[in-house]
This record gives structure tokens, sequence and C-alpha cells, in this order.
């Protein structure tokens, strides 16, 4: 696809994101809102994948943020807005200070380790029963963001996925991306060139932590509520990483078209087979792992370099 | 003028004494022959030198300062760099965005100046189809790359380990008039190892001997080549 093809689409889905409230019911509203959050994440994902770190951390990070933010609001009186940024200083902070300890890890080591950590949020949750309402969870009672208004909770949701989107393409177009793809082809040149290894998995890690914690603050203004089995859900790390893997790894564009794809697919699914949904989950996750290790992406790529050929 | 030197520089593991008390230095400008047979401790000598691992006794200086312990990374952006025996492509990095790297970290350039500075580079060189995928290089063009990739550091010594290896009578020729032009133009001081002796001898201004280790023998390399300890380390390695 040439560049201008491939901004006049993006552009055109942009306008359909914000004006969808103006058209849409709020059945589709809700489903939009949904697909947008997982997008988000699995884009997040995507961005420390880039280094070769693959974390299962997504529903620990994310389920920190939601806590930060409907406590900030509980105990501290914040405003909403100011709890959602909260979230965020509060996930990257974290991050700051679990990344210092854990990304001397690689592989399955990294990835077991912050598998764990949404595990151990979620019991410390859990048993600080006074503070955090323990396993009953916590509701804010009044003032509820936006009334509960489905076009700006929608929009909130949109504010989201657009954080996302630009970071994502931050990392893309700067010269993260050369450390990035460095570390993960091989440490040893990255080091020779004067990558400083352990620097940029951290910012990676604080970044897509601190955006992850940002969509926690979102989820958990939109449902006034958090649960430590709703927002450390084991959905949060799962389907996001579905996503991206179906769309197609190392870019923006893959996790968005994946999320898109199986968001869109798994509502239908939810609606004819109640549950059903989840096991294509599984069924597409075993054939993108088997036949396409490269995701939609490989179908797209194909068919540009047949399509290059022929005008050549 | 001294540019690098080592002192006793020794690393082991475990039992076995890869580099041995090893102490040498090399000065501006030279270009710097490191030979000995299969296994006696040449690339375990450059990867102490680039801090790709560190000594388990000994001192390195830089340009007068103790590097002993700096992070390899760091040792890139002071001006010390090297190529690697066994190759490492970034795959997922085209040939010019392999060569930008080390001008964006060593250097701090820009991405735009990155790329201005890897063409002109990777123009010197003779490399061309600069946005290739590496899998798609021949071998030499991988060589070229990886010295372009060094060389991208904007180094003041440079380390090659067995560049010319693999490839035919012409393209040797042709890398080995590159170095030289390269090392000339620079002022660099270059530490090439080479199993070709043709090669040393055409390229280098002085030899250092390692076997098992230890340096046996230094000088230039019609000496060296007729020290019997040498003759003796090279029969006795079976590669002679
Ligand atoms: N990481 C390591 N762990 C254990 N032993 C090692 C390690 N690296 C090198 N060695 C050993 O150290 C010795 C020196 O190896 P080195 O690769 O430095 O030799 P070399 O002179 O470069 O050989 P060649 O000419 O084959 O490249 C060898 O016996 C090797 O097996
Ligand atoms: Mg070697």
């Amino acid at each position: 696809m040439n560049r201008n093809v491939s901004r006049i689409f993006a552009a055109f889905f942009g306008v359909l994101a914000i004006t969808l409230p103006l058209f849409a019911g709020d059945y589709p509203l809700q489903v939009a809102r949904n697909i947008m959050l997982y997008m988000a994440l699995a884009i997040t994902w995507d961005m420390l994948l880039r280094s070769g770190q693959i974390s299962f951390g997504i529903a620990g990070l994310f389920g920190l943020g939601a806590y930060a933010a409907i406590l900030g609001v509980i105990r501290a009186g914040m405003p909403a807005w100011l709890s959602i940024l909260f979230a965020a200083v509060f996930s990257g902070v974290a991050a700051f200070l679990i990344g210092l300890l854990i990304l001397r890890l690689r592989a399955m080591y990294f990835s077991i380790v912050t598998l764990a950590l949404g595990e151990i949020f979620r019991i410390i949750v859990h048993n600080l029963h006074d503070f955090t309402g323990g396993p009953e969870g916590v509701v804010i009672q009044q003032g509820v963001i936006f009334g509960g208004n489905a076009n700006k909770l929608y929009w909130l949701a949109l504010v989201g996925l657009a954080v996302a989107l630009a970071a994502s393409t931050w990392f893309e177009k700067s010269k993260i991306h050369f450390a990035l793809t460095a570390i993960r082809d091989n440490e040893i040149s990255a080091k020779s060139s004067g990558i400083d290894i352990f620097r940029w998995l951290l910012l990676a890690f604080v970044v897509t932590s601190a955006i992850q914690g940002f969509l926690g603050g979102i989820f958990v203004q939109s449902y006034g509520f958090a649960t430590p089995d709703t927002v450390f859900s084991a959905d949060f790390t799962l389907l996001p990483l579905a996503m991206a893997l179906l769309g197609g790894v190392y870019s923006t564009t893959g996790p968005v078209f994946g999320a898109l794809l199986l968001g869109l697919v798994s509502e239908w699914l939810k609606l004819k087979i109640p549950y059903g949904h989840l096991v294509v989950y599984g069924i597409i996750i075993i054939i993108v792992i088997l036949f396409m290790p490269q995701g939609l992406k490989q179908l797209v790529r194909r068919d540009a370099g047949k399509t290059e050929g022929r005008n050549a | 003028m001294i540019k690098l030197r080592t002192e006793n520089l020794t690393r082991r593991f475990l039992g076995l004494v890869a580099v041995n008390k090893v102490s040498f230095s090399m000065d501006e400008g030279e270009i710097l022959g490191i030979i000995g047979p299969n296994g006696a401790g040449k690339t375990t000598f450059i990867n102490l030198i680039s801090g790709i691992i560190m000594p388990t006794e000994g001192l390195i200086e830089y340009k007068g300062n103790d590097i002993t312990y700096v992070p390899a990374h760091e040792r890139a952006r002071m001006g010390i760099a090297r190529t690697y025996q066994l190759i490492h492509p970034m795959e997922n990095l085209t040939l010019i965005e392999n060569v930008m790297v080390g001008s964006i970290f060593a250097k701090g350039n820009g991405l735009k100046e990155a790329r201005r500075k890897a063409e002109a580079l990777c123009h010197e060189l003779g490399l061309r189809g600069l946005d290739r995928d590496t899998s798609r290089l021949t071998i030499l063009e991988i060589k070229k790359m990886e010295i372009a990739r060094a060389l991208a550091n904007e180094p003041e010594v440079l380390f090659l380990d067995e560049v010319m290896a693999g490839l035919n009578a012409d393209e040797t020729k042709d890398l080995i008039a590159t170095v030289q032009r390269i090392a000339m133009e620079r002022h660099l001081a270059v530490g090439v190892v080479e199993h070709v002796m043709g090669v040393i001898r055409e390229l280098t201004h002085r030899v250092i001997v390692l076997e098992a280790g230890e340096l046996i023998a230094e000088g230039k390399y019609e000496e060296v080549s007729k020290n019997p300890r040498v003759i003796e380390a090279y029969l006795g390695g079976g590669a002679a």
C-alpha cells in the first residue's frame, strides 16, 4: 500500500472513530469501547515485545492502575480525571521499581516473573481488606465520571486508544525503534554499537506499563467499581496477546487489525454461542502460531509484493 | 602515541586460562596482527578489550584511562569498536539501518544525520542496495557491513576478528586495500586477527602471537614467522 493511501485510510478511520457516537446506538458504542480497550492493551504489549521481552503482566499493571484510580477517588477524594492520570503514574513508577529488579531476566524467566506479578498484586489487594475492600472490591458511590454518559465514556476510551497509538508510533519512528530491534536481534552487537540495553528496556517497560495503568484507570472509572477478580482478570493479558499475534507483531498496525477482527468476531460469537468465543480464541491462537507466525500481516505483505511485481 | 594497552590481562573459564597475563600496547595509526592457533585466545582477548566479557585479573588502559571494568556500550562510545568472528547482523534492520545504529547510540546522532553518515560509510566501502534485508547480502557484503557498523561508532581503535575468512582471493585483496585506506585516513589503531598469513604479512606493521592464552612473541611479521617458538606453536597446534 502506498503511503498516501494509508494516510487517507487512517484519516477516514480516525474521523469515523471520533464521530461514531453521533450515529451509533448504545450497544455498538459499548462494543467499540471494549474493542478499543483491548486494542490499546495489544499495542502496549507489542511495544515491549519489540525488544524481545514477552510480558504476561498486562493484567497486573492494568489492575494496579485500576485500583490506584478508584482508591484515589474513594480514599483521597481525587477528581475522576486526576485519578486516571494518577493510575498511569502509579503503574509507571511500580514498573520502574520492578523493572530495576527483573529486567536482567530474559525469555521465559522474564515472562514467568511478569505473570507472577499480576497474581501478587491481586493477592495483595485481596488481603488489604480495610483499604482496598478485599475480595468484594470497591464502588464509587457518587459522582461517577460524566454521569455515566455513554458517548462521553466512548470518547474517554478513544483517548486511551489514542495515547497507545501515539506512543507506539513514537516507538516506531524514533531511535527507540533502533534500540529495541537491535536488542531483540542481538544484544552483543547492540552493546558494541553503544546501546545501553538495560536503560532502553526500562524505558519500554515503564512507558507500556504506565499506559496499561492509564487504561486500567479509564476502565474502572467507566464502570464505577473494581474487584480483584475483574480488574486482574487473565483476559486482560491473554486477549491482547492473541490479538497482536493474529494481526502480526512488531508494529502498530498488526495489533490494531488483530484487535478489530478478533473483537468483532468474538462479539458476534458471544451472541451466537455464549462462551463459545473463548474456544474460538484458543483455536485462533493455535492456528496463527502454527501456520502464520507473522500474523495476518503475512497475507497483506505477500499481496503487496505481488502487486509491486505486476507494476514493475 | 599509545592508544591502548593491557597489563597482565587474564581471563579464566573455570579451569581454563583463555587469556593469560597478556601485556601489550597499540599506537595510533598502527595496524597490529594478532595471530595464534585455534583456541589460542584471540577472540577472548578482543572480547576483554571491547568489554563483552570482564577480565579475571589485569588492567586495560585506553588513552591513559583505566577502562578495565567499564561496560561495553560505554567503551563503544569512547571509541573502541570491533567486528565479530561469528557475524551478528541485526536481521530485522536493513543494511543501512544496521550501519546507522552505531552512529545513533555511540555518537548520539539524530536519525537523519545517522542515515547520511551511514550512507557515506557504505559508499566508502562499496556497498550498494542499502535498503536490502541482511538476509539478501553476499558474504563479502556482510563482512563489509560489519566493518561499516564498527566504523559508525567513529572509533579510534578498531578490532577485526577474521573479517577475511570465507572470502576468495580477489575479495580478500579488495578488502585488504579498503582496510588499509580506512586506517590511514582515520589514523586508526587496528587490531587484525587472521589465519591467512598472506593477509597478516600484507596488512600489518607488527604482530603479536598468542598460544594457549599467553603472548609468546612480538615483532614484525618477517621476524616473528622465523621465531622457533612460533613455528613450534603452529606445528604443535596442528594448524601449520
Ligand atoms: N565463554 C566461554 N566459556 C568457556 N570457554 C570459553 C569461552 N570462550 C572461549 N572459551 C575457550 O577459551 C579458549 C580460547 O578461545 P578463543 O575463541 O578466544 O580462541 P581463538 O584464538 O579466537 O580461536 P579461533 O582461532 O578458533 O577463533 C578456547 O579453549 C575456548 O574454548
Ligand atoms: Mg576466534
